[in-house]
């Protein structure tokens, strides 16, 4: 019987790729395409997995249009500066920018983009296959009503853990936030593991831990503000803060009890660190963005290649999961020169076609069609989980305005001076509350 | 009417010279105070006039005039009062270290001057002063950290469990003091040696002679023949611990909390992380302030020693 169903199964894999394959060669991009032979596209993006597969693929642009494609990538902080500071100089120095998709309301703001919206509207429905993209992604594209960027590389977050540990020590996937603590608990202090920590998270100051407060608050039942909340119709309608609500006070006492079973100096880890002490299997467990779940199973850089799997993102008792959704949203600069060519370059590349052929070569599926496709199942066997979660996200889990840096930025103050023990949670919360109550009125967000 | 014409010629033919000497040296002089205008005095007044204003780089076109706001906000700002308060104590403790090592360095160097393995040490020992901030920072994040650092790793060897240097934000910033004073003791010991090597030989004969201590010679000969140069050290360094950015940004970015936070870091992130400029050019102009008012002090008073 089993056996049966695995022949049904690749027969009807086979049918998928093949009808994808089908529809992929029939593409005819000289009708969609312009001649470009002699241009450079250059290409800003932050310095994630994501660019050797992005690199791997555009080559083939260069095959139909003769435009050459150049990548620069930069760290996170980095990247937001040079891109604000070139936009305020109106800087044409990159065609294509590679933004954060918290960041679209600040660079819409300062008319940093162009919108494309008309462009979307007037290209090939088929290439374009906008009801392709999953939602909760696709919103962070989203702005003043309209589509700003092309949501290319969708992230989500995901618990990993060590499966043969867990299959040692006969545990249990956690699913709560009680259940994640007592595992953590187990693997900091069992003896059988001295090596391995319970849970990393970020906790140091700053956008780590300012961004952990809004991955965490809506699977603890709680809202960063008034009127934001998975299924809003207007999330910006009433920004009065809730960061010192029960839910968010409560989870921040959680963080602070989940340190002791993290690695050593975990108050300062942040993505790297945390990606690394699982990469070295140092930790048993982290909450991680699924961009970096690819190189988990690289040999070279991996200690725990066949020895993780991938859960849903814990959530709090009487609340349900909603994993964090961010990424990286591609952009046609307003202040390029060569915008045809570049738009010509955007809407080659989300195509269902090549995004296949990205996400194939380690890139980050963003689209239903990738997270269906049992070629690339077959590759990142993460995906069914990453799709799940995929569909529970909140598109506004994070803030997106123009001041989202700022308030991140001092919400992580808070939150890492609980952990570190210098103020309570409590105090911590209050403070931050008050802090962007302020914030928030001066920029005219708050009445 | 000749001799008036003559007059009129002789001081016409006098005049000339000078205005062309002043003409070249105006020529020569323009140079600097172009650079001077362009890349000091504008931006300064550039800064005052932002530091007047509500004003975030991506809408440039709405900011509006607060007056003073921006300065009164700084000093009710508790992350402000703590930068401020950390930019002291790292300022102050690294200084007393650097003098208090760069003095005892200076005396071993004095001692070794005439061996060759002397000088070879002592250009070893200027290394740390010729390497950039950042990698020193880069280098002890590594030596450091906590899981994979050779300093926890050794501490564990004598039975000790080192802490997160960087992680606590009871080691933080003397950690990030130690760094520093490690980085600029050298600098220190180079102006004490050349003071030293400066004190004639009959002094410390004279001091021989009376059976004077190691101590004694420090207190009554060594330290007032260089108090000048110990001095213009220590203006010099307060300046450079007032910039300080770099060992912050790689090492803590400010935490753990608000521990390591210095007014550079503080000015820098409402500049350039969240481009608030108006905030972040009234804070700048306040360190500027405390610069020059230390600085001047500084220099009164070692010209009152002097005299």
């Amino acid at each position: 019987m089993n056996h049966m169903k695995t022949i049904a199964k690749g027969v009807s894999a086979l049918a998928l790729t093949m009808a994808l394959g089908t529809s992929a060669s029939a593409q005819d991009w000289s009708a969609e395409l312009g001649d470009h032979d002699g241009t450079t596209i250059r290409v800003q993006s932050i310095a994630d997995p994501f660019i050797d597969a992005f690199r791997e693929v555009s080559p083939a642009f260069t095959e139909l249009t003769g435009a050459e494609v150049t990548l620069d990538s930069f760290g996170y902080d980095p990247l937001h500066e040079k891109q604000i500071l070139s936009c305020s100089q109106g800087s044409d120095e990159y065609d294509v920018l590679f933004i954060d998709g918290i960041w679209v309301g600040e660079f819409a703001e300062a008319g940093c983009l162009e919108p494309v919206e008309e462009r979307v509207a007037a290209a090939n429905p088929d290439v374009m296959a906008m009801d392709d993209y999953i939602d909760s992604f696709k919103g962070q594209a989203i702005w003043d009503g309209q589509l700003q960027c092309l949501p290319i590389a969708g992230y989500w977050h995901m618990l990993h853990y060590r499966k043969d540990l867990f299959e040692k020590h006969g545990l249990e996937v956690p699913k709560t936030f009680d259940e994640l603590m007592q595992v953590a608990k187990f693997f900091a202090e069992d003896d059988g593991d001295p090596d391995v920590a319970g849970m990393a998270m970020n906790f140091q100051r700053g956008s780590a831990a300012g961004q952990q407060f809004f991955e965490w608050i809506y699977s603890a039942g709680g809202k960063p503000w008034e009127s934001n909340y998975p299924g809003s119709d207007d999330p910006y309608a009433d920004q009065t803060p809730l960061f010192n609500s029960p839910e968010a006070v409560e989870m921040i006492e959680f963080f602070k009890a989940m340190v002791p079973y993290g690695p050593p100096g975990v108050e300062q880890f942040a993505w790297d660190e945390r990606a690394n002490a699982f990469t070295q299997g140092k930790v048993a467990m982290i909450n991680n963005w699924s961009v970096r779940t690819p190189l988990f199973t690289d040999p070279d850089i991996s200690k725990v290649t066949d020895a993780f799997d991938v859960a849903m993102f814990p959530h709090a008792d009487g609340a349900s999961s909603v994993p964090p959704v961010g990424g990286w949203i591609m952009c046609l600069n307003a202040h390029g020169q060569q915008k045809d060519a570049a738009w010509d370059f955007m809407q080659w590349f989300a195509s269902p076609e090549v995004h296949k052929d990205f996400v194939l070569a380690g890139g980050p599926p963003s689209r239903h069609s990738a997270m269906q496709d049992e070629e690339i199942i077959a590759a990142q066997p993460w995906v069914p989980t990453l799709y799940e979660s995929a569909k529970a996200a909140w598109q506004e889990g994070r803030p997106r305005h123009a001041m989202t840096f700022e308030m991140i930025d001092a919400i992580g103050l808070q939150v890492n001076r609980a952990i570190v023990g210098d103020a309570t949670a409590q105090e911590a919360m209050d403070e931050a509350n008050e802090t962007i109550t302020q914030m928030l009125t001066r920029a005219g967000y708050l009445k | 009417m000749a001799e008036i014409t003559n007059t009129g010629t002789k001081v016409f033919a006098r005049a000339r010279p000078e205005e062309s000497d002043r003409a070249i040296k105006l020529f020569f002089i323009a140079p600097a105070v172009i650079y001077l205008l362009l890349l000091s005095v504008f931006p300064f007044i550039y800064s005052v006039y932002l530091s007047l204003y509500d004003a975030k780089l991506t809408r440039m076109d709405r900011k509006w005039f607060v007056g003073f706001e921006n300065y009164e906000r700084l000093l009710s700002d508790p992350l402000f009062l703590k930068a401020m308060q950390n930019t002291v104590v790292l300022t102050v403790s690294s200084i007393i270290l650097e003098v208090i090592f760069g003095f005892l360095c200076a005396k071993v160097f004095l001692s070794l001057r005439e061996m060759r393995t002397g000088q070879v040490l002592r250009s070893i020992a200027i290394l740390p002063m010729m390497i950039t901030p950042i990698c020193v920072g880069l280098m002890f994040s590594y030596i450091l950290n906590p899981t994979l650092g050779i300093m926890n790793y050794l501490l564990s060897g004598v039975g000790i469990e080192g802490p997160s240097w960087f992680g606590n934000p009871t080691f933080a910033l003397p950690t990030v003091i130690f760094i520093n004073a490690w980085q600029w003791t050298p600098f220190m010991m180079l102006l004490m040696l050349a003071g030293l090597v400066s004190i004639p030989d009959s002094l410390y004969e004279a001091a021989e002679l009376e059976n004077a201590k190691w101590y004694h010679i420090a207190r009554y000969i060594e330290l007032p023949a260089i108090r000048d140069v110990i001095l213009i050290g220590i203006i010099l360094r307060v300046i450079d611990n007032l910039k300080l950015f770099d060992l912050v940004y790689v090492t803590t970015r400010g935490g753990p909390g608000d521990s390591t936070e210095l007014l550079t870091f503080f000015a820098y992130r409402q500049d350039f992380r969240f481009f608030q400029v108006g905030y972040g050019s009234a804070a700048a102009v306040i360190i500027l302030l405390i610069s020059i008012v230390v600085t001047t002090v500084a220099v009164a008073y070692l010209r009152k020693v002097q005299k």
